[in-house]
């Protein structure tokens, strides 16, 4: 990148800015970390190093998984199955039609407008569906079941599956596809052994942002799960209700809720921009 | 880019059908379920009679509803316009060859995908009125802490902060990529013609990232609408009403107070604003870049 010398004063205010980014940016993670490891008389103290202003203790993160192990194990299991599940369909579903839109033509409805009535989708408030869907699960039995959570985040998720799988194929060049074709192939197999191999970072991409998008998902979980089901977000907002302000159980609990999306969204930084936009801006 | 294949039609649909009837069953349907439920009166979450547009009438003669579309907006305007401004500083600043930019990269993707309600509860640690870290440093320098929950206007700032601090990096992230896509030449022309580097900016990098600018103003004011997570969890929507948002008030309305008609009237009157957001948007959006 071409830039013009910069003066050494404007180099330290440049260094400065970032260094001050850089602590904003991590603060509340870091903030979290340390009232999990400090006793409850030190909570409330302003102290921000440990060791050398307040003792460190493991003794929250050893009730929290000791004495409460079955809520949290429950949360941390229901979410993980709910955003696997989730994550998969949405995926399969996201695949087939993200190669649909990518490669055929269809006639009756043009690409362009089925592809926006999709985007749409994520337009959508989950407010606008939530009463109705509460009612129909109520009505089939599935209020508190991991399966009502699934159903409703694949709906939320299935815009970013097709739109960054119709995108990854859109970039891949003919020929392979149309030789497999001339062969003998179906549409549907040189799907899973031509192109589907060659977008193999687009379909892990899709994967963890639609894992993340349901692991965080609260409204929906809040109003449709509540003893057996809850995943860990529900579980974070019970803390407070059953136990008052413990904000070393708090601090324990939201970082077990961050942990996971948030290494995931490390491992895909390079598409992450792109999946985000729903591949609007390349990353 | 179209491929010619031997059974026409027939194949093709079978791709899209999985997407769009999944869409039509958890997304059309409840939508117009929720309109049905809209015209209807109800009791212990079960419909009664048609009642027309009442449902809507009392909404909208309901000072929650309008107090809940002021603060929704509210945060939307000061979300988009933070995020959107402090993602540019940022992407500017760190668009150096100085060395750390993969870090602070690298740490910005962290907010992007952690769950908004964790973060509402860990800023509520944060803004805590007596102890808080906040108030504690505020307190040791001589000034008074700040009623960041108890007083309205404070609670509404503590969860636009704790909003733009989850998004700013997802601004910082888009318009970061925009800036690195812009040709050097570009920046070298300017130079050799003795520019100032503010109209440098308004000249060259300004329409250069544009569309990346859209697309983050779009994205975010229609995410900013949805808002509950936070000001659940941080505020718990008050002090009185004063972060109770629309989708908030959908929630109490419906399955707190359990008046199924008045909260699908909420969620459509939401619909409505939202829908007249996003197409305002659209129209230059789409006159831009066609």
């Amino acid at each position: 990148m071409y830039r013009p010398k910069m003066p050494a004063w404007k180099r330290v205010l440049m260094i400065i800015a970032m260094v001050i980014a850089t602590v904003w940016l991590i603060f509340p993670f870091y903030w979290a970390v340390i009232t999990s490891l400090k006793k409850p008389a030190d909570v409330f103290k302003l102290s921000f190093i440990p060791f050398v202003q307040f003792q460190p203790t493991l003794e929250n993160w050893r009730t929290e998984l000791t004495l409460r192990t079955k809520e949290v194990v429950r949360g941390l299991s229901t979410s993980f199955i709910v955003a696997v599940s989730a994550a998969a369909i949405a995926l399969a579903i996201g695949t087939l039609a993200g190669y649909g839109l990518a490669r055929f033509r269809y006639q009756r409805w043009k690409n362009r407008d089925i592809a926006m009535w999709i985007l749409s989708q994520r337009f959508l408030p989950p407010a606008a569906t939530v009463i109705p869907f509460f009612l129909m699960m109520r009505k089939f039995g599935l209020i508190d079941t991991p399966l009502a959570l699934i159903l409703v985040n694949v709906t939320f998720t299935i815009p970013f599956t097709v739109m960054i799988l119709r995108d990854a194929f859109g970039e891949l060049p003919l020929e392979l596809e149309e030789s497999a074709l001339v062969d003998g192939c179906t549409p549907f197999q040189t799907l899973v052994w031509i192109a589907l191999p060659l977008v193999a970072p687009a379909l892990v991409s899709a994967a963890i942002i639609s894992f993340a998008f349901t692991w965080n998902e609260f409204l929906f979980a809040f109003i449709l799960t509540y003893s057996q089901a809850t995943p860990m977000t529900v579980v974070i907002a019970g803390t407070q209700d059953t136990q008052g302000v413990q904000f070393w159980y708090v601090s324990t609990r939201m970082l077990m809720a961050v942990i996971p999306p948030t290494i995931l969204a490390m491992a895909i930084q390079r598409y992450i921009v792109r999946g985000l936009t729903l591949g609007a801006v390349k990353g | 880019m179209a491929i010619r294949t031997r059974d026409k039609d027939r194949s093709r649909i079978l791709f899209i059908a999985p997407a769009i009837l999944w869409l039509l069953t958890f997304t059309l349907f409840p939508l117009l379920y929720s309109l049905y439920l809209s015209l209807h009166g109800s009791r212990f979450l079960r419909v009664t009679h048609f009642v027309g547009l009442e449902n809507y009438r009392m909404v909208l003669t309901d000072y929650r509803f309008w107090q809940a579309f002021r603060v929704t907006l509210t945060f939307v305007v000061v979300d988009v316009i933070a995020t959107t401004f402090i993602g540019l500083l940022l992407a500017l600043l760190f668009n150096n060859p100085i060395k750390g930019i993969r870090l602070f990269r690298t740490l910005s993707t962290i907010p992007l995908l952690a769950a908004p309600v964790a973060i509402g509860y860990i800023c509520m640690i944060i803004f805590y009125e007596e102890g808080g870290p906040i108030n504690n440093l505020l307190v040791a320098l001589g000034m008074n802490g700040i009623n960041w929950i108890s007083h309205p206007f404070w609670a509404k700032v503590a969860v636009c902060i704790a909003d733009v601090w989850q998004w700013a990096p997802f601004a910082f992230m888009v318009l970061l990529a925009a800036l690195q896509s812009v040709p050097d030449e570009m920046y070298e022309a300017a130079v050799l013609d003795t520019v100032s580097s503010w109209q440098t900016f308004i000249h060259i990098t300004l329409p250069m990232i544009r569309h990346a600018l859209v697309t983050v103003v779009l994205l975010r004011t229609v995410e900013a609408f949805k808002i509950f997570d936070i000001p659940f969890a941080l505020t718990n929507g008050g002090p009185g009403l004063a972060t109770r948002t629309l989708t908030f008030n959908v929630y109490t309305t419906g399955l707190r107070d359990q008046n199924l008609g008045e909260a699908t009237a909420i969620s459509f009157l939401l619909v409505i604003i939202m829908l007249t957001a996003t197409f305002v948007f659209f129209r230059i959006y789409r006159s831009e870049y066609e």
